[in-house]
């Protein structure tokens, strides 16, 4: 399998390239939220941000395929972070 | 394009790859047909993978007993860590008036043969600091465990594919032709297949594949809300830690649709699962939005509201991402479907695992493996049969 790439791909969860290229050729991998559920990249604090793309253009290139061709992750709230005692406040009615 | 399968199993969760998975090593040739485009795409790949003994009752918990044991080898068996990890479990309640109903439970669940133990408030906070003042009581057992569900989904499949199975991944079932009172070919949006059997493991979408063949499903999707945090240090005793309520709101309908608490009618009742890697997912909810998987933000802050009850410290952590996934519910009696039928007689259900298809999956892959070669399987699976619904009038 050639020479071991060891670059970072998700800074949040500490997962490398290689890690990203061994899952998606291990099973086959064409999605980005099937990379991000089997190795945790894209799981952490910025939710995918910096990764995401990464992964859409390691997957179109293990696959073959166009960047436009790969689905991207599905994207879900928040869009940052929250404290949990903030979400569990009730609603101030808003006018 | 014309494809030939001993079995066609529709959908690729984490049920449908069991089911492959134990048919496989059976040397069956398979073909598995997913609509979307990977594995975990419906509930599989929406949910805590957690597994608590303790929440079940018979004729369920036989299977999840057996499911267990399934789970505790199946690295070693599918030479892929599915993280699994024996954490065991922790009911808990913030509510005076359930003391006894938790006593009744230690009482029930010895009697079952399950170790349980009660712990009163002080020394649950003694031996996990993060409970808040609110516990009053709690019942711990050790048998439960933790899984990576999608590790487990794509590690059966994993094994399936090497075992010859085929995956058909965005592809639709259409139609499924019969003859008599046998289907002959299953046709989806790309090809025809024809088989010898049809397993539907379609969860939430079960009852359209059923309407193919002119068959009531009594399944509806039951959605479920959760929410995941940052990374905080591990707890030092309980990782798992259960809502009292949830042994109630989970399983019984008619008191979530009594009750006028509007935290129960949407099924609001804790369940806490401290991963590994730090992170906590907070669940859960059941309610009934058609097939609508979206989160709601009333949901979302009965969740939250509730786990501070319980674990107030983690008010101050992080919640990053939330999500929302659909679970195979069975409306008439909250029981899985684990079942051949009389006409078409080559066709398997095996849906209706509600909120528990990750602690069932072993055992429904073993067990309908058995129906289909064997026609007799090692566990009774009578009080999961089709033919149970003769007595109602579905339509």
């Amino acid at each position: 399998m050639g020479r071991k790439v060891n670059n970072t791909i998700c800074r949040c969860e500490e997962i490398t390239e290689q890690e990203t290229r061994d899952a998606i050729r291990k099973f086959n991998l064409r999605t980005v939220d099937e990379v991000k559920r089997l190795t945790r990249a894209g799981m952490g604090l910025c939710q995918g941000r910096t990764c995401g793309p990464l992964i859409e253009k390691i997957i179109s290139e293990e696959t073959n395929k166009k960047i436009s061709e790969i689905f991207p992750s599905n994207k879900r709230p928040p869009v940052r972070p929250i404290k949990i005692g903030l979400l569990a406040k009730e609603e101030k009615k808003e006018s | 394009m014309n494809k030939i399968a001993d079995v066609v199993v529709v959908g690729g969760g984490i049920i449908g790859c069991s089911v492959a998975y134990c048919l496989a090593k059976k040397g069956v040739k398979i073909i598995v047909v997913e609509k979307k485009e990977g594995l975990s795409f419906g509930a599989s790949g929406a949910n805590q993978g957690g597994c608590a003994l303790q929440i079940f009752e018979s004729p369920v918990l036989e299977l999840a007993r057996e499911s267990l044991k399934l789970y505790k080898n199946l690295s070693e068996e599918i030479g892929y860590d599915i993280e699994y990890e024996n954490v065991g479990s922790l009911v808990c309640s913030v509510d005076e008036k359930q003391f006894s109903d938790m006593e009744k439970h230690v009482q029930n669940k010895r009697r079952e043969g399950i170790n349980v133990r009660l712990i009163e408030g002080d020394e649950l906070r003694r031996l996990e600091p993060t409970l808040g003042k609110n516990v009053i009581v709690g019942v711990e057992e050790w048998h439960s465990c933790t899984v990576n569900p999608f590790k487990v989904n794509y590690g059966f499949a994993y094994v399936a594919k090497k075992l010859g199975t085929e995956f058909l991944f965005s592809t639709q079932v259409k139609k499924i032709e019969t003859d008599k009172d046998k289907i002959t070919f299953v046709i989806t949006d790309r090809e025809k297949i024809k088989t010898n059997f049809v397993v539907n493991c379609t969860g939430a979408w079960a009852s359209e594949i059923g309407k193919m063949l002119g068959l009531t499903l009594p399944i509806r999707a039951r959605r479920g809300q959760i929410i995941v945090t940052e990374p905080v240090p591990l707890n030092e005793r309980w990782r798992y830690i259960l809502d009292a309520d949830y042994l109630t709101t989970a399983f019984n309908l008619e008191a979530v649709e009594k009750s006028k608490d509007p935290r129960i009618k949407l099924g609001v009742a804790g369940s806490y699962i401290q991963e590994n890697s730090g992170n906590w997912t907070i669940g859960s909810s059941r309610d009934f939005a058609g097939y609508n998987s979206r989160i709601t933000m009333q949901t979302i802050r009965y969740i939250a509201k509730r786990v501070i009850r319980f674990m107030p410290k983690l008010k101050d952590i992080s919640c990053i991402r939330t999500f929302a996934g659909l679970r195979p519910f069975c409306y008439v009696d909250g029981l899985p479907i684990l079942s051949k039928i009389n006409n078409p007689q080559n066709f398997v259900i095996a849906t209706g695992h509600a909120g528990e298809g990750i602690s069932l999956a072993p055992i429904t892959g073993k067990l309908i493996s058995e129906l289909i070669t064997e026609s007799r399987t090692s566990l009774s699976i009578d009080a999961f049969s089709f033919s149970r619904f003769k007595k109602y009038n579905l339509n």
